[in-house]
């Protein structure tokens, strides 16, 4: 998937990595690529500014946590986050089943099965 | 949280306040701590040349050196940033190591799945000059009424005729004073709204605005500069009062909102300047 197509929607990604569960910034990263099938291939390192973009917004919220020896950053949606994902999800689906219909190949002419 | 984990978060705390942005790996004993006594199963099974360095070793302190350099705003609020990129690089280390890869190649992998330190960089530089001015533009919004209501309370205490009223209907005032309190209401206007501006074009009325990442900065330097400006005229005309009719002035309110202008005069230029140099360094979008 190319960089520009991802950068567009990361915003959403981010907020559906976090609705199952508050996460790190590692462990968001996995989620998108876990849940787009290895397509996700951003630059990590950029991730973090977006996330932070987001708390400043006020759609998710970040407290420290010490686990295992290392000093993270775990993530959790607030509601607002929450009605965000909500009005992103439906955006997205309107918009794909749009340009699903203009793309689809036009089917040969044949009679119906 | 248990006694030993405080001390150990204590300590970490420490290290953070002591250290150099990145000079020395904040995680390192903690790390320790954690691997020889919460896993002994998994220190004792990996050989020690096999493990990760704790900090993640030098490619990982000249990666975040290189990011470090290129963020702007104060050293503590950039050692947190490190902090945190330091935890996800380790992390992305640590899954390679497990999908067997040796350390050293581990943390290149995870280095190279990062980005360049430019473009990290840049995500931040912009985050961090929002954040500078919407805390601006916020303080500006928050400390003026103050400030107006002492300056208000100083005039009406004061011998100069000045009443509630918009400037226009003011009764006939030296000149130069007239247009000086003109001149103050013109800016503390145009400094109201941009900072209002400012908050909306950096909060969560960012995600309907169509704002972008120098426009926060933009206007919350106006608002900081606008209100600096008007401090600067009100106490100019406290000056020159003084000199020519020293009488007109009540002291005691007079002082009190000398002193608020003063100090506004004083937060508002430094944090514009500082909103200023940040914006600079943003790349132009």
């Amino acid at each position: 998937m190319r960089a520009e197509t991802l950068k567009g929607h990361l915003d959403g990604m981010l907020l559906a990595a976090l609705e199952a569960e508050p996460r790190h910034g590692y462990a968001i990263i996995e989620a998108l690529r876990a849940g787009s099938g290895g397509q996700f291939d951003l630059p990590t390192g950029t991730v973090y500014p977006a996330l932070h973009r987001l708390e400043r917004a006020g759609l998710i919220e970040a407290t420290w946590s010490v686990h295992g020896g290392r000093r993270r950053r775990l993530y959790q949606l607030t509601p607002d986050g929450q009605r965000a994902l909500v009005a992103e999800r439906r955006t997205w689906r309107d918009f794909s089943a749009a340009v699903t219909a203009l793309l689809q190949a036009p089917t040969p002419a044949r009679s119906p099965p | 949280m248990s006694r030993p984990d405080r001390h150990q978060v204590g300590r970490r705390l420490d290290q953070l306040r002591n250290s150099m942005i990145v000079g020395r790996s904040l995680t390192s004993e903690g790390e320790q701590c954690s691997l020889d006594h919460a896993q002994p199963g998994a220190a004792a099974g990996m050989r020690q040349r096999d493990r990760l360095q704790p900090g993640g070793g030098p490619a990982v302190e000249t990666y975040l050196a290189e990011i470090a350099s290129r963020l702007p705003g104060p050293a503590r609020s950039r050692a947190e940033i490190v902090a945190e990129l330091r935890s996800g690089l380790l992390d992305a280390a640590d899954a390679h190591r497990s999908a067997g890869l040796p350390p050293a190649r581990a943390v290149q992998a995870a280095i190279s799945e990062f980005g360049g330190p430019g473009e990290v960089a840049d995500g931040f530089r912009a985050e961090i000059a929002a954040r500078q001015a919407r805390r601006l533009s916020a303080s500006l919004v928050a400390g003026g009424p103050l400030v107006g209501l002492l300056w208000l309370a100083a005039a009406l205490a004061s011998h100069l005729g000045l009443h509630l009223a918009p400037p226009w209907h003011w009764p006939d005032l030296p000149p130069l004073l007239g247009v000086g309190l003109r001149l103050v209401t013109v800016a503390i206007a145009a400094a109201a709204w941009a900072a209002l501006l400012g908050i909306a074009a950096t909060g969560r009325l960012t995600r309907w605005l169509p704002a972008r990442p120098r426009h926060g900065p933009t206007v919350a330097v106006i608002a900081g500069f606008g209100a600096a400006g008007a401090d600067l005229v009100l106490l100019s005309l406290v000056a020159g009062l003084l000199a020519v009719a020293p009488g007109t002035l009540a002291p005691l309110p007079i002082a009190l909102a000398a002193a608020a202008s003063l100090a506004r005069l004083t937060l508002a230029t430094r944090a514009a300047r500082q909103c200023l140099a940040t914006r600079a360094t943003l790349t132009a979008t």
